[in-house]
């Protein structure tokens, strides 16, 4: 994809863009949160430092899933009462979006569902339930309340104006795909479906890593 | 091979065996006495065997 | 662009630097000099838990030492001791956190000098009960349930990604398929799976490059391998083809022995009760033919409540060589107030090693308490016969080794399972 620029009505400089229809991004020189509208951007709020990271994973790592490349172009930082993740938005060869959550070192691709079925709203949703996405059989195994702590690169939405969001996990029965899951977003007012698998980082042939001191 | 030590063991065993077999070695143990003279056969009353301890629960008798 | 590997920080209760090696990932770190438990994401540290450990211990793997396994880098992170009381008495282990920026998070735990390499697993497995004992099958292995036990948190020193406390609880459950166990942590929020891996004191020594030597294991642990079961196994193989060898050679023997009568005297009567040596006799000269051979002397004699001896002389003629010994034939019956009873034989067979080829004579003197007035024998004389004792004794000598070998497996497996709940219940009960 080709890079392109723009200034931050912030402060000036000029941003560099991963992904061209990002709808929102953050200025990495003064951290102001800025919105896609129309051909402008328009600056929506600031974000405060985000907290040192042992994240492997930057913006701009590069690496390859399902024969298809990709580039990590955005991040959201999660929080919730028993712990946080990244999540890492990713912008494919293909033109696809892709999520990569980070959590303890635990790495999982996700893609929206294609066929996502009826999902059920919010205050339907019981751990144990049932669910057909994507000709799999997914079961709730948890319901996590998480807040935005933090944003960074490009995302396909806003967050400045969204506080915390509700998530579903499924899991499929132990049947030896135990690698798979599924996720029911439910930031937007339609809940979103994703399916997605567990990975080692070393699937990913990934390049462009954030490199440690002293790893 | 596994288990070097037992399977040597076994073998040579079994060599052992086989020796024993073709020499006709038995567990019994009889007195063996060399030159004894023509003349038992002729008097096999007056013959004495060279053994001293019991067989079974049968009398030794000596003499006359 | 390098990121920084720790991050410092100060404590709140003691002012003590503290360093935080997980970043972003940690959610409870220990201050090292007052113990008091912090929360990690909180700017300010502020206080989970004062320090609350009933006793202070010492990791055997320093926080902050970096050891390979499995070729790859893992820096100890955290370190937790953790217990659970099975009647009245309290078992202690340790659990190392391990950390690599690249891979996450691994755990070592250690108890009484038996370590295992532990990994948190996805997805909850399938569960099987059978003769009243859960099981679960896992990757083509069977685990076995070994125990259900609730652990409390005792100690804690570093960094976790979860929030920890002293006195926390939750209930385990193991299942075993030595070497691995799989457990199985619940706490009312969530169920946490993790499979661990026995290893070597000595290879976590020489991973981390502690100093000295690792403290000796004692007794057998849960999921320690089975030195034993699988040689008493292919043993108990090797075991077979040897009996089958010698099955072969028996049939071998069977077939080949010549089983030659080169003597015989149908009957012979004798009077009981004449001078003894008016009663020996020579028998005429036999051939004995062939190669150095067993010569079998059979001697039958129709007793009847009582007994007879006969005193031979096997002479071979030419070199004078003669072989001695005495056969005693013996047979009572009766009947008591359990029925007909016998015992002895009318019957006796004695098989003498090695005789080489030749003419023979038999000097015989027999000797009999009867109660009849006469006795009627009669004495087999033949060359090469098959006898199984050698055999059975070569099978009964083979089998010592697997069996013992079978013996130290069981003893092994019966000292492991008894630390398990299904320990068979002493009428006694010391502790080992």
């Amino acid at each position: 994809m080709t890079a392109r620029t723009a200034a931050c009505p912030n402060c000036g400089a000029t941003i560099e863009f991963r992904w061209s229809s990002a709808v929102q991004t953050v200025c990495p020189y003064c951290k102001a949160v800025l919105v896609r509208r129309d051909v402008d951007l328009e600056k929506v709020g600031m974000v405060g430092d985000l907290p040192p990271t042992s994240s492997p994973i930057q913006l701009g790592t590069e690496g390859r899933w399902q024969d298809d490349g990709f580039v990590v172009v955005g991040r959201i930082v999660y929080r919730y009462d028993r712990g946080g993740w990244n999540e890492w938005y990713l912008r494919t060869m293909r033109g696809e979006s892709a999520w990569l959550s980070d959590a303890q070192g635990d790495l999982a691709i996700s893609a929206p569902a294609r066929q996502p079925g009826l999902l059920p709203a919010a205050t339907h949703l019981r751990v144990g339930q049932w669910y057909v996405i994507d000709d799999t059989r997914f079961r709730v195994a948890s319901l996590t309340r998480a807040r935005y702590a933090g944003v960074e690169g490009e995302l396909p939405f806003t967050t400045w104006d969204r506080d915390e969001s509700l998530f579903a996990d499924l899991d499929t029965e132990g049947s030896g795909d135990a690698l798979r899951f599924a996720t029911i977003d439910y930031s937007d007012d339609a809940p979103a479906a994703y399916v997605g698998e567990y990975v080692e980082l070393e699937q990913l042939a990934a390049r462009n890593l954030r490199r440690i001191e002293g790893w | 091979m596994k288990h070097p030590i037992y399977t040597t063991f076994g073998a040579l065993l079994i060599v052992l065996l086989v020796v024993a077999e073709l020499r006709g070695w038995t567990p019994m143990r009889p007195t063996e006495v060399k030159n004894i003279p023509r003349s038992i056969r002729d008097n096999p009353g007056a013959y004495r065997p060279h053994y001293r301890t019991f067989f079974g629960s049968g009398h030794y008798m000596r003499g006359k | 662009m390098s990121a920084p590997a720790v991050a410092s920080l100060t404590c709140p209760q003691c002012g003590a630097a503290i360093e935080l090696r997980t970043l972003d990932q940690a959610l409870s770190v220990v201050c090292g000099s007052c113990g008091s438990i912090l929360d990690a994401r909180d700017p300010n540290l502020h206080v989970l838990q004062e320090f609350k450990a009933r006793q202070k211990f010492e990791p055997q793997i320093p926080l902050g030492t970096r050891g390979t396994l499995k070729g790859e880098k893992w820096e100890a992170v955290g370190y937790q001791v953790r217990g659970i009381v099975v009647d009245g008495t309290t078992y202690c282990w340790d659990e190392y956190l391990l950390f690599n920026p690249y891979k996450g998070f691994r755990y070592l735990t250690q108890y009484d000098g038996h370590w295992n390499d532990v990994q948190v697993i996805k997805a909850a497995p399938d569960e099987h009960t059978s003769g009243g004992r859960p099981y679960i099958l896992l990757h083509g292995e069977t685990f076995k349930h070994f125990q259900t036990a609730t652990a409390e948190t005792y100690f804690v020193l570093g960094e976790f990604p979860w929030q920890v406390r002293v006195g926390d609880t939750a209930v385990t459950r193991d299942f075993v398929a030595p070497p691995r166990m799989l457990s199985e942590e619940r706490t009312p929020e969530e169920t946490t799976w993790s499979l661990g891996t026995y290893m070597p004191a000595a290879q976590i020594w020489s991973a981390f490059g502690l100093p000295g030597k690792p403290p000796h294991a004692r007794g057998v642990y849960a999921n320690q391998p089975d030195a034993y079961m699988p040689l008493a196994g292919s043993m108990a193989k090797r075991y077979l083809l040897f009996v089958a060898v010698i099955i072969a050679l028996i049939l071998l023997r069977l077939v080949t022995a010549s089983r030659e009568t080169v003597f015989a005297t149908n009957s012979a009567f004798f009077r009981p009760g004449a001078p003894a040596d008016s009663l020996a006799f020579v028998t005429p000269s036999f051939t004995v033919s062939g190669r150095t051979a067993n010569l079998e002397v059979t001697t039958e004699a129709q007793v009847d409540n009582g007994w007879a001896y006969f005193e031979y002389a096997l002479v071979n003629e030419a070199t004078g060589t003669t072989y001695e010994f005495g056969r005693e034939v013996s047979y009572y019956y009766g009947r008591d107030s359990d029925g007909n009873w016998s015992e002895g034989s009318r019957r006796d067979r004695a098989v003498l090693p090695s005789v080489p080829a030749g003419q023979y004579f038999l000097r015989v003197l027999p000797e009999a308490e009867v109660p009849t007035s006469f006795l009627e024998y009669r004495i087999v004389v033949r060359r090469d016969v098959p006898t199984l004792t050698p055999y059975l004794f070569c099978l009964a000598l083979l089998a010592l080794p697997p069996i013992l070998v079978a013996l130290r497996a069981w003893g092994m497996e019966s000292a492991r399972w008894k630390e398990s709940d299904y320990a068979p219940s002493s009428d006694d009960d010391d502790d080992e």
